[in-house]
C-alpha cells in the first residue's frame, strides 16, 4: 500500500507571528519555518503503518517556494521514501492545493492520503475535505486513532461531544488530530540517509492545474490587545469575581 | 562566508529538541543538588536514560571517524550542537568528549588505537588529561613532572593539579618532561591507566559551578614503553591541537549560555514593572539586550569562521584564542546583566543564572586564562610586523 503525505511549510510554532505593516499578510522574512505540526503527525502515522507492514511506500508532497524541499527532507528523515515538490510562487489556497493533490493522487494511485486537520498558519481546516470531495473518496477527519484491516480502515474521530468511530473503504482520506501519535525526532543517521532519497520537482502546469486564488485577502490584523488584569485582595474576592464577572464557576 | 548545509541545520534542530524535551526538565534537580553542596551533576540513572536516547538518535560519536562507527562530522556541524547543549546548565555532552579524541587520533599507533582510541571513540572508555602543575598552569611549558626511561619502561615522578574527570577516567593522558630540551621541547605524552601503582589521587578540590578537580602525584609510577603517545619529546603539538578543539567548543558553548541569559532577560524585562514602567521600556535594560544580541552575532561569526578554517586544515590557534576569549567575556557580561535584571531572583540559587555565572567564571581560567590569550594574540601580531 502506498501512502501520500502532504506536508506544509509554515512559520514555526514557537515563533511569535507578526502582521506586516501594510496589513497584507504576516511577516515571514527571516522567520524560522518548520513542518506544520499536524503534518508531522501524519508522517509519523504513515511511518508507523510502514513499520507494522501495512504500508510499502510513503510519498511526501509539499507545495510552494523552493524551500519547501526542506520540509520534504524532514519528512524523508522521519521515514518517508521519496518526495514530490510542486514549485510555485503563487499564493496557494486550500482549493488549489486540493486540486494539485488530486492530480498527484491520480498519478501515484495511493491507497491512503494522510493530511493534517489544519495548518497552523491559516487554520483553514479545508484541504482534506476538499480533496475527498474532488476524488470522491471517503474521509475520516480529526483522527485520533486509525486501524487498517484488509480493504478498510477504522478511524476514531475527535468530535465535539466525544469520540466517533467510522469505517471507511480504501482508498481514503485521513486528517490528523493532535492525539493520533507523538511524532519521533528524525535521528542523525536518518537525516544523513534523507539526502540520498529522491525529490521530484514539478510545476502546477505539469499537473494541469491553475492554482489561481479564489479568495481575496482583504486585511490581516493583530488580535486586539488583551485588557489589563486586576489584582484581587483575597481568595474570597477572586471566587466572587469568577462567579459574578467572569461567570466561569 | 559559508552557509550551513541542510543536514547540519537539521542536526542542530534535532539537538535543540532533545535539549528542550529531555535535558531541560532535569535542570531543577541539578540546581537542587548544587544548592545542597553536592556536585551539580546528573544521577547515574538520569544519565543512563539520556545516553540511551542519544544512541537511538545517533547523537553519539559525532566527530568520530566512520571506521570507528562515528558520524565523522566536520567542526562546522558541531558548533550548533554545542550551542544548543549549553543553553542548559545540566552538564551533559554526547560521548565521547572531543578534545582527547582528536589528540588520540593524531598520536595513537595501531596497538594504541585498538586499546585506547577505539573504546574511547565508542564512548565505552573515559579519559582525563593532566597538564597543569602547582608551578605551571597558564604556562604549561614550565612543567617539571619528569619521565625517565628504565629498560623498556618509563618511570614518572611529579605532581599534577586541577585535573578534571579523574575518578571516572579509565586512563589519564599525562604530559611529562623527558628530554633535555627547555620549555615546550622535550615534553612527552603518556597514557597512565587507572589503578597503576604509583599513580595517586591526592585530593578532590571542589570548584565553582559544582565542578570538581583533582590533585595527582606520580611516585615512581612505572608504565610500559607501549604507553608513550606519539613521538618522544614531541607531545606539545598534539596537546595544542586538543586545546584548539576545546577552545572552539568553549566559544560555541558561550553562545548557547549567552542566548539563554538573553532569553531570560527579555522574558523578565517584559513582565516586571517598577516605578510604573516595564523594565523592557528602560534604556538601561534595552542597551544590555542590544549588546548581548550584537555580541552573540559577532561570536557566532567568529566561531564558524574558525571552524570552517579548521575543517579546511588551516592552523587556527590564533582564531581559537580569540574565540575562547571573546566568548567567555561575552557570556560573563550578559549573564551578569541578566542576573541584575532579575534583581534578587537573579542571585537566588533556584535560578540557573548563578550556576551559569559560576561556570563561565571557571571558563575564563581553564584552557588558558584570558590574559594569556591576549598575550598570544598580540604576540602573533607583533611578530608578523617587521
Ligand atoms: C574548572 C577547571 C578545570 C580544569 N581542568 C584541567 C584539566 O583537566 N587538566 C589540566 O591539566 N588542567 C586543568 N585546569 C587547570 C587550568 O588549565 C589552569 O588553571 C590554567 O591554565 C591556569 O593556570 P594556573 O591556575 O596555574 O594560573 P597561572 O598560570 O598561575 O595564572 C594566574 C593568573 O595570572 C595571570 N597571568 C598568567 N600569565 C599571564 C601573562 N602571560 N600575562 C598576563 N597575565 C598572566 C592571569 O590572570 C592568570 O589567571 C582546570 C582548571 C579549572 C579552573
Amino acid at each position: 500500500m502506498k501512502i501520500l503525505v502532504p506536508v506544509k511549510r509554515v512559520v514555526d510554532y514557537n515563533v511569535k507571528v507578526r502582521v506586516k505593516a501594510d496589513g497584507t499578510g504576516i511577516e515571514t522574512a527571516g522567520v524560522k519555518m518548520s513542518m506544520n505540526p499536524f503534518d508531522e503527525i501524519g508522517v509519523e502515522e504513515a511511518v508507523r503503518l510502514k513499520e507494522k507492514g501495512a504500508a510499502t511506500e510513503i510519498v511526501a508532497v509539499s507545495m510552494g517556494v523552493p524551500q519547501c524541499a526542506e520540509t520534504i527532507r524532514t519528512a524523508l528523515a522521519m521515514g518517508a521514501d521519496r518526495g514530490i515538490l510542486v514549485e510555485t510562487d503563487a499564493e496557494l489556497q486550500p482549493l488549489a492545493v486540493a486540486k494539485l493533490l488530486k492530480a498527484i493522487a491520480e498519478k501515484e494511485q495511493p491507497k491512503l492520503i494522510i493530511l493534517g486537520k489544519q495548518a497552523i498558519d491559516d487554520d483553514m481546516n479545508a484541504t482534506g475535505q476538499m480533496l475527498a470531495a474532488l476524488l470522491g473518496w471517503p474521509q475520516g477527519t480529526f483522527a485520533s486513532k486509525i486501524t487498517i484491516e484488509g480493504d478498510g480502515i477504522t478511524v476514531t474521530r475527535e468530535v465535539d461531544g466525544g469520540l466517533e468511530t467510522v469505517a471507511l473503504t480504501l482508498p481514503a482520506i485521513i486528517t490528523t488530530d493532535l492525539r493520533l501519535n507523538e511524532p519521533r525526532y528524525a535521528s542523525l543517521p536518518n537525516i544523513m540517509k534523507a539526502r540520498k532519497k529522491p525529490i521530484d520537482n514539478l510545476k502546477p502546469a505539469d499537473l494541469g492545474v491553475d492554482p489561481k486564488p479564489r479568495l481575496t485577502t482583504v486585511k490581516v490584523a493583530e488580535p486586539p490587545k488583551r485588557k489589563a488584569g486586576v489584582k484581587v485582595g483575597s481568595v474570597a474576592e477572586l471566587v466572587e469575581k469568577l462567579k459574578t464577572e467572569a461567570k466561569v464557576i | 562566508m559559508f552557509e550551513l548545509s541542510e543536514e547540519h541545520r537539521m542536526l542542530q534542530d534535532l539537538v535543540a529538541k532533545f535539549i528542550d524535551r529531555d535535558v531541560m526538565p532535569l535542570e531543577k534537580a541539578v540546581l537542587a543538588r548544587e544548592m545542597s553542596g553536592q556536585k551539580s551533576a546528573l544521577s547515574a540513572e538520569e544519565e543512563e536514560v539520556l545516553l540511551g536516547k542519544c544512541r537511538e538518535l545517533g547523537l553519539w560519536g559525532l566527530d568520530v571517524p566512520e571506521e570507528f562507527g562515528g558520524a565523522n562530522l566536520p567542526t562546522v556541524a558541531l558548533i550548533g550542537v554545542y550551542e544548543e547543549q549549553a543553553r542548559t546548565c545540566v552538564p551533559f555532552t554526547f560521548p565521547p568528549d572531543s578534545p582527547n579524541l582528536h589528540m588520540l587520533m593524531a598520536v595513537c599507533n595501531p596497538e594504541q588505537r585498538k586499546k585506547y582510541l577505539e573504546p574511547y571513540a565508542r564512548g565505552e572508555a573515559q579519559s582525563a588529561i593532566a597538564i597543569s602543575e602547582p608551578g605551571a598552569g597558564g604556562d604549561p611549558a614550565g612543567m617539571i613532572t619528569r619521565a625517565v626511561k628504565n629498560g623498556d619502561d618509563w618511570v614518572i615522578n611529579g605532581r599534577k593539579i586541577w585535573v578534571s574527570r579523574v575518578p571516572q577516567a579509565d586512563f589519564v593522558i599525562v604530559m611529562a618532561r623527558t628530554g633535555e630540551g627547555k620549555r615546550h621541547e622535550g615534553v612527552t605524552a603518556f597514557i597512565v591507566e587507572r589503578g597503576t601503582k604509583g599513580f595517586n589521587i591526592e585530593r578532590e578540590i571542589p570548584m565553582l559551578g559544582g565542578q570538581r578537580t583533582y590533585e595527582l602525584t606520580f611516585d615512581d609510577c612505572r608504565i610500559p614503553g607501549s604507553q608513550l603517545l606519539g613521538q618522544e619529546g614531541r607531545g606539545f603539538a598534539p596537546m595544542q591541537l586538543r586545546l584548539t578543539v576545546r577552545r572552539l567548543q568553549i566559544g560555541a558553548w558561550c553562545i548557547g549560555m549567552t542566548r539563554r541569559a538573553l532569553d531570560m532577560m527579555i522574558e523578565h524585562a517584559k513582565q516586571r514593572v517598577t516605578f510604573g514602567q516595564r523594565l523592557a521600556d528602560r534604556q538601561a535594560i534595552q542597551w544590555w539586550i542590544a549588546e548581548a544580541a550584537m555580541k552573540i552575532h559577532a561570536c557566532r561569526l567568529m566561531v564558524y569562521d574558525a571552524a570552517a578554517k579548521s575543517d579546511a586544515g588551516k592552523d587556527v590557534r590564533t582564531e581559537a584564542s580569540m574565540v575562547k576569549l571573546y566568548g567567555t567575556e561575552m557570556a560573563t557580561e550578559t549573564i551578569d546583566h541578566a542576573m541584575q535584571t532579575f534583581g534578587a531572583m537573579g542571585v537566588a540559587k533556584e535560578l540557573p543564572l548563578q550556576l551559569m555565572a559560576q561556570k563561565v567564571r571557571t571558563m575564563r581560567v581553564y584552557e588558558g586564562p584570558s590574559e594569556v590569550h591576549r598575550m598570544v594574540i598580540a604576540r602573533r601580531l607583533l611578530q608578523d610586523r617587521r
